[in-house]
């Protein structure tokens, strides 16, 4: 621990250390309850699907997701962080979850099936307290996983009246910060900005050669061949769309390689051919978290997460 | 480094550059000058001496697997360029089964599978090898089961009188390289949980590895969590419970850009005598060649990548038992 970690109860050895521990309280430990003091009274939470308000909100969608998904394990890979108590921290959280489909639910009836996906949580704190976040599951990967399509998934959820996100949607939950200025983020930025405006020889050039990758759809992919098909069918999809990075953080901490963590956003029309199948000129917004280890040989681990049901969902809504 | 071609910055970048000069830019014909004329290879699956042979065996896998990769994933080392430096390779490789040769009719399938070789190198020159391919991958993305791709091999070498004999002490044959790694923390930490997951101290595991820790192993099954070591080291040792575990090298390093990392090579030797990955006890007397690498993180270890194979092990069941005929 290098920076200063206040206004937290001693329990924790570090701002990872609460993270990883209100993580499996919460969920693992069942500790639903705990939310009330854990997340602000009107916590902000946006999910690519939509925006939530308030901790008792949040506690019935935890408790919605524990009744389809009962033995839901959440295993933490990662925590990068920023800031201070001043300013409040945000922690970038990537959490590998499985479990079995045995809950009726967003995925419709339960298919008995067994998921093993990422998800990244952006949650900003202060005194104990989580009170703005960000948060990305790999639906597209969970739904594949349960035998289902993304795109169907999205058909079926198309009058639940919940509204996708987008910027118009959103709330000021207090966090104002935009991560910190360590080169290894800057670095990462750098490369995304690059691969977004369709300089993809950034990849061999800044990917270790035997980097692997973990994408959105569960996708596993190695070496530069897989980075430029990932990214490539992703931005062809919305080839004018507008590119944002919202929040940076890169780290140079002990026992840990340089790393980073970006979220970021695309938000314009799908007009192009890419893995969205044929172009509708439907308007989209995209949230994306990106984290990356890098190495002696470059860039040697990323995983990208961006909710593929979310999107064909606002597709659908265009469509009709 | 003294005594290696200027070209070089360092020893990984040696070990990286010389693998793809040899087998992606076909530099076959290197190997005249990258290996020494009388190095030792060893393999779990046979005993090689010779760089003729060497290039002989590459030929043949390129004519099998054409457009193989081979992706350096680490390069885990010791010693100095005037002693001689061992260098344990993690690859990565990709490839196309499009031609016949040692593994049956081209299958025409995509393989994904790891490699760990460890090879000594010292005045430009690799001189001294010990090489483990995940051959139970290799084979099952063929459509083999591991034990039948072993019946099979001992028919098509000739029966078991004249087939390739898998490696053990026995057929050993010394080189130049008598070094046993270095006394870095990190060697002596994993060498530590190895030691005792082979005393079947299994409590080990959720003591020393991340919860989130992220597992890749012999048949190129990948794991998570602690659950998926335990079930791995487990039915590895059980078929085995009396065999004797040997540590035969050991390396720690911590480097700039990398976590803690290190990598062990180890020795299994002894009778099959338990229920595991092995199915019913048979007696056979076995050696398993195996190699380890780990990386460690602020929440225990994060990164497993053990590898040792199968197909020679089945191979050494099967000739002991007769059950080739």
């Amino acid at each position: 621990m290098t920076e200063a970690f206040t206004g937290f109860s001693q329990r924790w050895a570090d701002f990872p250390d609460y993270i990883i521990g209100i993580t499996k309280e919460i969920w693992e430990d069942r500790g639903l309850a705990t939310l009330h003091d854990y997340y602000a009274d009107d916590v902000v939470m946006r999910f690519p699907s939509g925006i939530l308000r308030g901790n008792q909100t949040v506690i019935n969608g935890t408790m919605a997701t524990i009744a389809e998904f009962p033995d839901r394990v959440l295993l933490a890979e990662d925590v990068i962080w920023s800031g201070d108590a001043e300013t409040g921290y945000l922690s970038s959280h990537r959490v590998r979850t499985s479990g079995t489909h045995t809950g009726f639910g967003a995925f419709g009836e339960p298919t008995g099936k067994r998921f093993d996906i990422r998800v990244i949580a952006d949650c900003a704190a202060k005194s104990d307290t989580i009170y703005d976040e960000w948060l990305v599951r790999d639906y597209g990967g969970m739904a594949r996983q349960l035998g289902l399509d993304p795109q169907k998934i999205a058909r079926d959820q198309i009058n639940d009246g919940v509204k996708p996100f987008t910027p118009a949607d959103d709330v000021d939950g207090g966090y104002h910060g935009t991560g910190n200025t360590n080169e290894w983020g800057a670095k990462y930025a750098d490369i995304l900005q690059r691969i977004m405006a369709a300089d993809l020889a950034v990849i061999p050039r800044e990917y270790d050669r035997a980097c692997h990758l973990h994408h959105a759809g569960a996708r596993d992919g190695l070496s530069h061949a897989d980075a430029d098909i990932y990214w490539t069918a992703l931005r062809s999809s919305f080839p004018s769309a507008t590119f944002a990075i919202h929040h940076q953080i890169g780290r140079d901490d002990a026992m840990m390689p340089p790393r980073a963590a970006i979220r970021w956003s695309l938000t314009g029309k799908h007009d192009g051919w890419g893995m969205f199948g044929p172009p509708t000129g439907a308007p989209v917004h995209i949230m994306g978290i990106s984290h990356a280890e890098f190495g002696p040989w470059g860039l040697r681990h990323e995983t990208t997460l961006y909710d593929e049901v979310s999107i064909w969902k606002q597709i659908t809504l265009h469509t009709g | 480094m003294r005594g290696f071609d200027n070209r070089w910055k360092d020893f990984p970048d040696y070990i990286i550059g010389i693998t793809k000069e040899i087998w992606e830019d076909r530099g076959l014909a290197t190997l005249h000058d990258y290996y020494a004329p009388d190095i030792p290879v060893r393999s779990p699956g046979s005993m090689v001496i010779g760089n003729q042979d060497v290039i002989a065996a590459t030929m043949a896998t390129l004519a099998e697997f054409p457009d193989r990769t081979l992706y350096g994933e680490d390069v885990i080392w010791s010693g100095t360029p005037e002693d001689g430096m061992l260098s344990s390779h993690r690859l990565h490789s990709t490839a196309t089964h499009t031609g016949d040769g040692a593994y049956g009719k081209a299958t025409g399938k995509r393989l994904q599978y790891r490699i760990i070789a460890d090879c000594h190198a010292i005045n430009n020159q690799i001189n001294d090898e010990w090489l483990i391919r995940d051959q139970g991958a290799i084979v099952r993305q063929m459509g083999w089961d591991p034990a039948d791709y072993a019946r099979d091999s001992i028919a098509r070498e000739g029966g078991a009188d004249n087939c390739v004999q898998p490696f053990t002490p026995a057929i050993d044959q010394p080189g130049p390289y008598k070094g046993r790694g270095n006394d870095n923390e990190w060697g002596e930490k994993y060498a530590d949980i190895l030691n005792r997951i082979m005393g079947a101290d299994l409590a080990v595991i959720p003591a020393e590895y991340d919860r989130a820790c992220q597992l890749e192993y012999a048949g190129g099954r990948s794991g998570i969590s602690h659950g998926d070591a335990d079930k791995f080291w487990t039915s590895l040792r059980s078929s085995f419970p009396n065999a004797k575990f040997a540590i035969e090298h050991q390396i720690g390093r911590e480097d700039p850009m990398m976590p803690p990392r290190a990598a062990i090579r180890w020795g299994l030797h002894g009778k099959h005598e338990g229920w595991g990955a092995f199915g019913q006890p048979t007696g056979a007397e076995v050696y398993i060649m195996g190699a380890s690498h780990a990386e460690f993180g602020p929440w225990g270890l994060r990164r497993e990548y053990t590898l040792f194979d199968e197909t020679a092990v089945w191979k050494q069941i099967i000739l002991a038992t007769g059950a080739h005929d």
